[in-house]
């Protein structure tokens, strides 16, 4: 598995995924080789051996520098470090009995390729956003490139919803034959018992990334605080947009109803998500969107936009334009007047999130590389 | 053996998308166009041209009778956006070959608000087939066909000479269906009863190609009605029956104009209207002490009151009834009377399991139940402000 981030630190959902799937993988039997250029620590799981440029296990010590994020180590711009990366990838010895090659987002196309074609093994590539989301239609070309090589060389072409299969077919030609999609899953937590639902946070998870549209959460949490004096608008995360976002909030007069977090931990997140009244995701773009499900799990009804991937298999939550301040304010105003309301969408969401976990991902994700390790005559 | 054809109008006011932000805005809660504009399209489809086949039948067959059931709400709608829906009503009622039938105004569950809501809505409805039709109804029904030994008693204190009810197994105690019966708290009130089995092969059955007796024809249909031991035979369903929830493709027409010739080659079958129907002997008395409906595998309220979020906006709506009452404002009076309507509840019904969830999702007019109680409590919340506000009564909120 060519992959980027691996528990315990990661900034967005890929790493998680990445996790929670192999995790399962493993129960079904499968053992699995993860790359990564991050030197860790990295949370173990039994099957799966961990490897990054320069680690004890193999592999040549690499000029690829032992940092956790590439992009600070002075000189070495991203992409370059990305580059490092994938050489190091596509000359990888000694793996053993490798039977699928399978990448994850543009990072490690080239080397998942590279490494693919010498081994002459089947390569899946998973999407779970493309550069169009994440810049907002103003992408890198360099990124472009190595998704759209990534697409065109993958025997198979995992989507993590029919939207972004969709967007892959229009934007990036692909072969919809080759496409398949697998939904993102969460894991049930111990601490779903411990849901106070009176407390009154409307909180938001995630990157603080323009596709992920904090604007319009600060935007409507500045028509909800005049009518509920009591509500708390909680942001868990950290990104580029973090300083605009401040400001925002100050010209917006909410400054002290709006609480930023920063990163925050597996274990504050649950602690969160345990409290919340509301869990709003109002993303101009999602392909999927894991924390709402998260949010869903754990019981607290969730607002989503209708671009989200999620809001494709849920109707326990209420689906919004992504544009629509007015509606978002309305919903969550309705969520926090309505007791009831709150209760049947909470219940209702927690069902639809947890009925399929990780282990029915993993079992599709299976089905894809038999498909693909057919297609490439090798069973 | 009589066959008594009932058939239900109904229309409810439909919310417009009334947001928790436009609360004290003044906006209407109700998308007049939107309803008016689904009222249309029925009305073309439905409405028009099976009143057309009734009037024709009603001319051909003088033998041929039909009873109607005309919600206060469908009457207002229809006078706005297709009028010559209602007259066609009145050319087949000028037949002298209709009954019509009353029910509250508003299609509303006012039988389980405090009284006199529903002897208030009752009376308007009474007074609205007059002033319309000049008609003086005998029989009484309850939104989706409630019935109970209260509701009997209620009937009779108000001079009904007869109810309609589902003929549910779990009442009849083992007797048929098909005969006439008198409620048993009120000896006075004649009961007619559905057939379900028939009624249900026209309103659910006749479309699916699945059903091992599709397709239905008038004939095969008459033969199964001849074939029925009993004096009445309640065929009761809704008017959209014919070319709404069936559409014209489907012959559903055609094999409403093609009965009555059917039913004339047995000799012993006629027809009655519902007037027509109570005159004569009851069988014997029947007792319901729990109120029982046409609806659902259950036959019970379920579908309007089953859930935590309908039964929560149905005790809001009562609770704002006493102060919408006491406002003393007929605009805000109305407004609390169109929110009754019992289809604002049936959206909030939350299933997901059975055949009955595709009815269920076919009527709505929301994306979900939550997204129908949240936008029935705003309105509801914005009407309580509005009574209070009336009333001089300072508002917390």
């Amino acid at each position: 598995m060519v992959g980027w981030e691996w528990p315990p630190h990661h900034t967005g959902g890929l790493g998680v995924h990445c996790y929670e799937l192999a995790k399962e993988l493993t129960r079904l039997g499968h053992r699995i080789t993860f790359l990564t250029p991050f030197t860790g620590p990295f949370t173990p799981v039994e099957g799966v051996t961990i490897r990054y440029p320069g680690s004890p296990e193999g592999g040549k010590p690499s000029e690829f520098p032992p940092a956790y994020w590439a992009g600070n180590v002075p000189g070495s711009p991203f992409w370059n470090a990305t580059d490092g990366y994938n050489t190091w990838v596509a000359n990888l010895s000694d793996l053993g009995n490798v039977d699928v090659i399978h990448v994850h987002d543009w990072f490690g196309t080239e080397g998942g390729n590279g490494l693919a074609h010498r081994m002459g093994r089947p390569l899946v590539m998973t999407v779970h956003s493309t550069e169009y989301d994440r810049s907002l239609g103003n992408p890198w070309g360099h990124i472009l490139d190595r998704e759209q090589r990534g697409i065109d060389a993958a025997t198979r072409v995992i989507a993590v919803s029919r939207h972004l299969r969709q967007q892959l077919i229009d934007r990036y030609h692909a072969d919809p034959g080759r496409i398949r999609v697998i939904y993102n899953a969460v894991r049930p937590s111990d601490r779903l018992a411990n849901i106070d639902p009176h407390r009154r946070v409307v909180l938001f998870v995630g990157r603080l990334a323009a596709m992920k549209g904090v604007d319009t959460f600060l935007r409507a949490a500045a028509r909800v605080v005049p009518v509920f004096p009591d509500v708390l608008f909680v942001i868990a995360g950290e990104g580029s947009e973090y300083s605009r976002l401040l400001h925002l909030t100050a010209a917006l007069g909410i400054g002290d109803r709006v609480m930023f977090l920063g990163r925050v931990s597996e274990e504050e997140r649950e602690i969160l998500l345990s409290g919340a009244s509301v869990f709003v995701l109002p993303s101009v773009v999602e392909p999927f969107g894991i924390a709402a499900l998260e949010a869903m799990a754990a019981g607290v009804p969730t607002i989503v936009s209708k671009t989200s991937g999620v809001a494709e298999i849920s109707q326990g939550i209420f689906h919004v334009d992504f544009w629509d301040v007015e509606e978002f304010a309305s919903r969550i105003a309705e969520l926090l007047e309505y007791p009831t309301l709150s209760r049947a969408m909470g219940e209702q969401g927690q069902w639809e999130a947890l009925r399929e976990g990780w282990s029915e991902r993993a079992r599709e994700t299976v089905s894809v590389y038999l498909e693909a390790m057919n297609v490439a005559g090798r069973r | 053996m009589k066959i008594v054809l009932y058939l239900h109008m109904h229309q409810p006011w439909r919310l417009a998308r009334f947001r928790y932000l436009d609360l004290g805005s003044g906006r209407s809660y109700f998308d007049v166009e939107r309803n008016l504009a689904i009222f249309r399209g029925i009305a073309d489809r439905c409405y028009i041209p099976t009143l057309d086949r009734l009037i024709r039948s009603a001319r051909e067959r003088s033998e041929f009778r039909v009873s109607l059931s005309i919600t206060g709400t469908f009457l207002e709608q229809a006078r706005l956006a297709a009028p010559e829906v209602l007259d066609r009503v009145r050319e087949l009622y000028r037949t002298g070959q209709v009954a019509l039938v009353a029910e509250t105004y508003y299609h509303s569950l006012a039988f389980l608000l405090p009284p006199p809501e529903l002897h208030e809505e009752v009376e308007m409805h009474r007074a609205m087939l007059h002033s319309e039709f000049g008609a003086n109804p005998k029989v009484l029904r309850m939104t989706e066909l409630a019935y109970s030994d209260d509701l009997a008693r209620f009937a009779e204190s108000e001079r009904f000479h007869g109810m309609l009810a589902e003929g549910w197994e779990g009442a009849l105690q083992g007797e048929p269906a098909t005969m006439r019966y008198c409620a048993a708290p009120a000896p006075t009130v004649m009961l007619l009863l559905r057939h379900y089995p028939l009624s249900d092969d026209v309103g659910f059955r006749f479309s699916s190609t699945g059903w091992s007796e599709y397709p239905l024809t008038a004939e095969k249909y008459a033969d199964w009605i001849a074939s029925t031991p009993g004096e009445l035979v309640g065929l009761f369903m809704d008017f959209e029956t014919f070319g709404e929830h069936h559409s014209a493709r489907t012959g559903i027409l055609d094999f409403l104009s093609a009965l009555p010739d059917k039913v004339a080659q047995h000799p012993h079958l006629g027809w009655a209207t519902v007037d027509e129907a109570i005159q004569g002997v009851p069988r014997g008395p029947l007792s319901v002490p729990y109120t029982m409906s046409w609806a659902d595998q259950n036959r019970d309220l379920g579908a309007w009151l089953g859930n935590d979020l309908q039964r929560s906006a149905f005790e809001a709506a009562k609770k704002v009834g006493l102060v919408a009452r006491r406002a003393n404002d007929p605009a805000i009076l109305t407004d609390w009377r169109k929110l009754l309507t019992s289809d604002h509840f049936y959206y909030m019904y939350v299933g997901g399991h059975g055949a009955d969830q595709g009815v269920h999702e076919y009527f709505s007019s929301y994306d979900s139940p939550y997204d129908a109680y949240a936008n029935y409590m705003n309105a509801l919340t914005d009407l309580r402000r509005r009574a209070l506000e009336r009333l001089g009564v300072p508002i917390l909120k």
